[in-house]
């Protein structure tokens, strides 16, 4: 397309106000599920506006609530697992990912168990993951301490332990979520000229010497991609802390995004519960905004 | 480097570390689903059931509203799926094809809303919700879930559209289409397997979605698969060889889907991440 401002003829202005009436449902939606419900998070947080204390009305009350996340404990601790399982299952899920995508990229004659294995747990629901893995690690009749038992160790509390809890719920997180990596980076590795691998054969390159100067460096943007996503996932964790310990023992694996529910469903506090949400999305919103810096670009050139 | 004859077994080995590793946790859960709860308070636990009963399945479906969830999850993520590939595809087509000035940046704004996390508005969704008396309505949750996969679906639809020569819509607007016309007769035949592979990936996404179901339609009448399973109360501990029964009801819709349609999804799902 040239760059030189011309008149738009009849028909490109008429094809441009079809353009933007085929946008107008898109944005439609947006508006009623994200725009107003976000003028209305965020005007809410400024207030007082409980539920159960119907008489206190909805006054405002300027940043109270924001300061008094500051200073609840609860809610510190649910930022600070929030950052843990963020730190583990990141790199945890992008490690595990990046081994499933290399041995899935083999030349297989029957290719449909190994594709099917890895989507399945990306199909399964999140939730139906954290039950599944809460069955596995079951004090009694998990899986888990069954092998323990059976090679003479002790069973561990695998739900109740604070610590051994967060690990569990990493383990399933990291299972759940690098499937979903590992099909991104398999993608990247098909990518990837075989002739590359031809030539360092003959300058007789070893595999790790192969993995380390082909496939590493070709695999970046592909790794960068399944990073960003599954950072993003990541800060929204809830659905299997939620169906594994509940945010238990205590609230030792609770996140902020257990806690923002907790707050706002159960203890029916919608004032506060708002200036959470609000202080989650700035976090996601840092990182979203690096993602979309790295993925804008004109969709109308090819 | 020894080049060993075993080169074959070893590529054996890879694709059954793969498969194993994503199909391990369903077959559990399947095989538990056939166990009685005596057989699972036996202390060397046993793979196999040894002595297969269908008491759990008729459990679950007697017991328990199963079958109402599983109406909802469908209804809930067939209708958000149509709402959300109509108009995710006017959108890219619009984006792709039509002279919008600024479609790139119309893009990123789009994303930007689109991909805000929806869980951080649960309380306002939960509010607007009530306000509208949508609460525990499929509803509630139709509108969230189709913008929920609109990111994924805008990229997947814009990379299909990408692939139609322009010279195609032209040639079917001189014989007479309108813009329109040449969208629904022209680019929508000839990009069905992008518009399918958006509607599998809004499906499941649907499908598997569980925080808002659990904040915008509790009642029991209205529950989701996710949120039915997850909530169900035994009378005493959790029942896990009715809950692995359920789970097994829940999971063979989505595991034939993606059976089925497993290339289309993968394909899918690397476009949108991989040009998103």
């Amino acid at each position: 397309m040239s760059t030189i401002k011309h008149r738009l003829t009849p028909l490109e202005r008429s094809e441009r106000r079809l353009g933007f009436a085929m946008l107008a449902p898109a944005f439609l939606l947006l508006a009623a599920v994200v725009v107003y419900p976000i003028a209305d998070l965020i005007r809410a947080s400024f207030t007082f506006l409980h539920l159960a204390q119907p008489w206190m009305g909805n006054p405002f009350v300027g940043f109270d609530n924001y300061a008094k996340a500051l200073g609840d404990e609860r809610f510190l601790e649910a930022v600070w697992h929030t950052v843990l399982y963020v730190i583990v299952t990141v790199p945890g899920a992008v490690v595990v990912g990046l081994g499933l995508a290399l041995l899935a990229n083999k030349p297989f004659t029957i290719k449909w168990p190994v594709r099917l294995g890895l989507l399945l747990p990306w199909a399964l629901p999140l939730v139906f993951s954290g039950l599944i893995f809460r069955w596995f690690f079951e004090y009694n009749q998990g899986i888990a301490n069954a092998i323990l038992r059976g090679l003479g160790f002790a069973p561990l509390n695998w739900l109740t332990d604070p610590t051994l809890a967060f690990l569990t719920i990493c383990l399933a997180i990291i299972w759940k979520a690098s499937s979903f990596v590992a099909l991104v980076l398999l993608a990247g590795l098909q990518t990837i000229p075989k002739s590359y691998y031809e030539a360092a054969e003959v300058d007789g390159a070893s595999a790790w010497q192969q993995f380390r100067e082909i496939t590493l460096p070709m695999l970046r943007p592909a790794i960068f991609v399944a990073l960003i996503f599954r950072t993003i996932t990541a800060i929204q964790t809830f659905d299997i802390p939620y169906a594994m310990t509940n945010g238990g023992p205590g609230n030792a694996t609770e996140t902020l995004a257990m806690y923002i529910h907790k707050t706002t469903v159960d203890f029916l506090d919608i004032g506060y519960g708002s200036a959470l949400a609000v202080l989650m999305f700035i976090v996601s919103a840092v990182i979203t905004s690096g993602y979309l810096r790295y993925t804008r670009r004109d969709p109308g050139r090819h | 480097m020894p080049r060993l004859g075993n080169r074959r077994t070893m590529i054996v080995l890879a694709g059954l570390i793969v498969a194993a590793n994503g199909f391990f946790p369903a077959l559990w859960i399947l095989f538990t689903s056939f166990k009685t709860e005596a057989e699972l308070m036996r202390v060397p636990i046993t793979i196999w059931p040894a002595a297969p009963t269908f008491e759990n399945y008729v459990r679950v479906f007697v017991d328990q509203p199963i079958l109402r969830f599983l109406f909802n999850s469908v209804a809930v993520a067939v209708l958000s799926t149509l709402l959300c590939v109509s108009v995710s595809s006017l959108a890219a087509y619009a984006l792709v094809r039509l002279r919008v000035p600024g479609a790139g940046v119309i893009l990123s704004i789009l994303l930007a809303i689109a991909m805000f996390p929806l869980i951080s508005l649960m309380t306002p969704l939960f509010q607007v919700m009530r306000d509208l008396g949508l609460l525990n309505t499929w509803w509630a949750l139709v509108f969230p879930h189709a913008v929920l996969s609109m990111p994924v679906c805008i990229l997947v639809l814009i990379s299909f559209f990408q692939d139609i020569p322009r010279d195609l819509e032209n040639a079917a607007m001189i014989d007479g289409c309108t813009r329109l016309g040449a969208l629904w007769h022209v680019v929508i035949p000839l990009t069905a397997p992008g518009v399918f592979t958006a509607a599998i990936l809004a499906f499941v996404n649907s499908w598997d979605e569980f925080l808002l179901a659990l904040t915008l339609s509790p009642r029991v009448a209205s529950r989701t698969l996710p949120v039915g399973i997850t909530l169900y109360q035994g009378e005493f501990s959790f029942p896990w060889p009715i809950i692995s029964a359920a789970l097994v009801v829940a999971i063979v819709p989505i595991c034939i889907v993606i059976a089925l349609f497993q290339e289309r999804v993968v394909s899918g799902l690397t476009s949108g991440g991989m040009k998103g």
